[in-house]
């Protein structure tokens, strides 16, 4: 296994770019660095120094929150250039992971169907709506979004979102890109030594990125992984067996699914949440309680709630929400977690938000330290949410 | 070739315009692509060097060392301005445009062939 950030673990099913696509994601990936390290502090210069002392002088007093800071802020020549940079750096990391998935696509698909066997199972439901708030835009602006199919048993928006959340991340999540699964599962061993979980859930995995970590970790739990979107479970499937990780994949959406009540022990999920909808992250929060066994714990791993962060940093953090095709985003970082828990039927006194730091330690030096747009798994840390569910 | 399906290569959603006229972000974007471009190219170029390196065609020492001679000179030194001059073509045009002393205003032309009788 690689142990640097420069690029990503070749695994067998990750689409094979020639010289020039290589090199042209390449390029996108120092572009974004580009960005994160020389025109993204920019923002708060010119925030500073110009656009405050502005608002000060017409207001007599400093902007309130982020929405103030955001009305100011976007009249200002340096954030938008870099808004329109990093917009187009997005469109960029698109495009140049298209490519060789494109060229490939259907040896990739033939590819996909025969990996050899971890034994994990892949079950598909072709009647299972994609929820709207996925139809309505192709969410963070993956062309298609996670769903769309243009070929029988397609794997394409897998293979592209392997590619791009490599170069979206700058490799600042490891060259499996499994920090938020390995972070999530070294904070749950130290801080409960004694879970030992049998069976497993991942709720909304994608590709397994963060699935893998718990099947390795608990390499005798039972693993299950859901999403609603086919051509991401095939993908994941395929690459979960190659990495010889046993894991069980399902198309099936999380705010009702079809196993046992109390099936159990530890449920996860992985940015998934602020990709949902108000009502859909109610019904997830409450089918976590009904799957979960009493005395079983559930977590979910998000970038951290604005409450948190000061208000220029939490307009930063909120570029997403208009300009990422991430409606959500800025909702779902305002949720009140205890109120969203207790009405699921968890007890209050037992929700907990917590920081856990990053398990990918090479990249510690050269991130940012802060949680802003464009710059996904800079800030070092994983906001962490999640409950016991008490013993009946 | 066969018709081969194609992936969708537009995300479903307005996109956003930052500055006023949304051409300064349509211009930003093609300048990032063609500096994307450059980029490939110069990684090629990284790999044709390093392979010579490897196989011993000549070395990237030789590179640097290289002394273009004096046909090499002129032929670089027109290739570039003939580069230069194509970039910069638009800038060019508008300055031909004042010199020309014909060059009438665009109106104009257009209430020729309107108003005017054509000429046989
Ligand atoms: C950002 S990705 C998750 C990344 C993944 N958990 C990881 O850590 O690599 C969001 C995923 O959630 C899925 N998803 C969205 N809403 C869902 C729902 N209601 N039920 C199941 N999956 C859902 C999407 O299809 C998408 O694959």
């Amino acid at each position: 296994m690689q142990t640097s950030e420069l690029e990503q673990n070749r695994h067998a099913i990750l689409p094979q770019p020639n010289h020039d696509e290589l090199a042209r994601q390449q390029f996108v990936r120092s572009f974004k660095e580009h960005l994160v390290a020389e025109v993204h502090p920019g923002n708060r210069l010119a925030y500073e120094h110009r656009v405050k002392p502005a608002f000060v002088k017409q207001h007599g007093r400093e902007p309130d929150d982020r929405f103030e800071i955001r009305d100011v802020m976007t009249r200002d020549p340096h954030y938008r250039m870099f808004s329109a940079l990093l917009r187009t750096s997005q469109e960029m990391m698109w495009s140049a992971s298209q490519h060789p998935v494109q060229r490939e696509l259907q040896a990739l698909v033939e590819k996909a169907k025969s990996t050899p066997g971890a034994g994990g199972r892949l079950k598909l439901d072709p009647t299972l709506e994609i929820p709207r708030y996925h139809r309505a835009v192709d969410i963070h602006c993956q062309p298609g979004g996670y769903h769309t199919e243009v070929t029988a048993d397609d794997v394409a928006p897998g293979a592209i979102y392997d590619r791009a959340v490599f170069i979206y991340a700058m490799g600042q999540m490891g060259p499996d890109n499994a920090d938020m699964g390995g972070s999530t599962l070294a904070w749950i061993k130290a801080n409960y030594p004694n879970l030992n979980p049998e069976r497993i859930l991942d709720m909304g995995c994608a590709v397994g990125h963060s699935t893998v970590p718990y099947a390795q970790g608990w390499p005798d739990a039972e693993v299950h992984a859901i999403d609603v979107a086919a051509p991401m479970l095939r993908y994941a499937h395929a690459r979960a067996e190659t990495l010889g990780a046993k894991i069980h994949f399902s198309q099936q959406n999380a705010e009702q699914t079809d196993f046992a009540d109390g099936s159990f022990d530890l449920i996860v999920s992985h940015i998934l949440l602020h990709e949902t909808s108000e009502k859909a992250i109610r019904r997830i929060i409450a089918e976590c309680h009904r799957l979960l066994r009493p005395g079983g714990l559930m977590v979910h791993a998000e970038t951290p709630p604005y409450k948190s962060l000061e208000a220029f940093d939490a307009f930063m953090l909120d570029w997403d929400t208009r300009n990422n095709n991430e409606p959500y985003w800025g909702r779902a970082h305002d949720i009140d977690y205890v109120e969203l828990s207790s009405r699921a039927g968890f007890d209050p006194q037992q929700v907990f938000e917590v920081m856990a730091p990053s398990a990918y330690q090479i990249a510690q030096a050269r991130r940012s330290k802060v949680f802003q747009g464009g710059d996904f798994g800079g800030g070092g840390l994983w906001f962490l949410y999640g409950a016991e569910k008490q013993e009946s | 070739m066969s018709e081969q399906p194609q992936l969708k290569r537009k995300a479903k959603g307005e996109r956003p315009y930052f500055f006023e006229d949304a051409a300064v972000d349509k211009l930003l974007a093609m300048l990032m692509g063609l500096a994307g471009e450059v980029s490939v190219l110069r990684d090629r170029l990284d790999t044709v060097e390093r392979l010579a390196e490897q196989n011993k065609l000549f070395t990237r020492a030789e590179i640097e060392n290289y002394q273009p001679d004096e046909v090499a000179l002129q032929e670089r030194a027109a290739r570039r301005a003939l580069y230069l001059g194509e970039i910069t073509r638009i800038i060019q045009a508008e300055l031909e445009g004042m010199q020309d002393a014909g060059e009438v205003p665009y109106s104009q032309a257009v209430d020729l062939v309107t108003t005017e009788e054509q000429p046989v």
